[in-house]
């Protein structure tokens, strides 16, 4: 009892020093989502073209809903990503989808301009969409699968490595769900 | 019965009919008002449990960020539904998970926070009493029973488990005598007889 007493003090510290080691080990940047695996919340909005877009009609297997401005510059850092996916996924049934994120259309009209791209945008008043996905800032991407849950939500720019993996699992996931009926 | 007479009777009826119909309008108009200042106090109470997803560290309610202020709005719009502000915060929680959450709930891992300090608390208290015991006890001791106990031409002084001779009683062990010590007197008083 003695000789445990002289090493309790030295002993007591440990589980305090584990859980700073702990903390150090965390990216402060990763955020977490309760969104994630969720159905994909719906949204009627009007598209910068002036139509009425709904999620619920959306015709696509897999859907890269992406939160934007023309003010964020990391957006322009991955809009070449967009770009590039609209056109490679083009027959596979993929639709890029943006969310316009606290912007004046002007400015996201001036973007698409400058910057090309000719996927849909929504405008989003009120930031009420955003919220409804659990948004902290733009770029934040969201994959939704054939069935429009949320599969992936990507925070900070997209990179081509990373659109490519979701959006191909995502295609594989539909294939063998669609093979299944076939193959048994 | 003169048609003045019956008039004279249908007035308190009418009257209440009148009373009966304009109560629930009355009543509603009072409701609103109130909820309208009611309403901007719970928002401010709910914003002011939610983080800022952009600040981090500030709550919905001090933040002037965009987002922090569309929040709000939504607090708002959801309070004036009907929704209660419990509901206000689950939808957040919803959205962005327990982070959001100034305050985070009491339960599962979440109750580490709240019990920890209270534990460390109480098992700091009571090392310190215990300490302080043995402090006080070891003054007592050194200040009169410690020379009774070595006899003179008595046994050896025992010495205790930390290593100090007989002078030295330790906290807790003085005026006790060892079995060694007690046959030893005990044959002393024998032998006097």
């Amino acid at each position: 009892m003695r000789r445990f007493r002289r090493w309790l003090i030295p002993i007591l510290p440990i589980p305090v020093l584990a859980l700073l080691a702990f903390g150090l080990t965390r990216d402060v940047q990763v955020l977490p989502s309760a969104i994630v695996g969720e159905a994909a919340p719906s949204f009627r909005l009007e598209t910068m073209s002036g139509d009425t877009l709904s999620l619920a009609e959306v015709e696509a297997r897999v859907v890269v809903l992406n939160f934007w401005a023309s003010w964020c510059i990391p957006c322009r850092q991955e809009h070449p990503v967009l770009t590039r996916a609209t056109e490679v996924y083009k027959e596979r049934d993929v639709r890029v989808l943006g969310v316009l994120y606290q912007d004046s259309q002007d400015g996201a009209e001036r973007f698409m301009r400058r910057f090309g791209g000719g996927w849909n945008t929504v405008l989003d008043p009120g930031s009420r969409t955003a919220i409804d996905f659990g948004v902290y800032g733009v770029p934040e991407t969201f994959f939704l699968d054939a069935e429009r849950r949320i599969a992936y939500k990507h925070i900070g720019p997209l990179t081509w490595d990373v659109l490519q993996t979701k959006v191909d699992s995502l295609l594989a996931l539909t294939e063998t769900a669609l093979g299944a009926p076939d193959e048994s | 019965m003169s048609l003045e007479g019956r008039k004279g009777r249908r007035a308190p009826l009418l009257l209440g009919l009148l009373f009966l119909a304009s109560t629930p309008h009355a009543a509603g108009a009072a409701a609103q008002e109130l909820s309208a200042a009611e309403l901007d106090q719970r928002t401010a109470e709910v914003a002011a449990e939610l983080r800022c997803p952009v600040c981090r560290n500030q709550s919905v309610l001090e933040s002037s960020s965009g987002l922090a202020r569309e929040m709000q709005s939504v607090i708002r719009d959801r309070l004036a539904a009907g929704e209660s502000p419990e509901d206000v915060r689950e939808y957040f929680v919803g959205r962005y998970g327990d982070w959001i959450l100034l305050k985070p709930e009491p339960k599962g891992i979440n109750l580490l926070v709240y019990l920890l300090p209270a534990v460390a608390l109480l098992g700091g208290a009571g090392l310190l009493v215990r300490q302080i015991r043995r402090w006080t006890g070891a003054t007592t001791a050194s200040g009169g029973t410690a020379e009774s106990v070595v006899i003179p031409g008595g046994p050896a002084p025992v010495e205790d488990a930390a290593g100090r001779d007989g002078d030295q009683p330790a906290a807790g062990t003085a005026g006790s005598l060892s079995k060694e010590e007690e046959d030893w007197i005990r044959r002393q008083m024998e032998s006097v007889h």
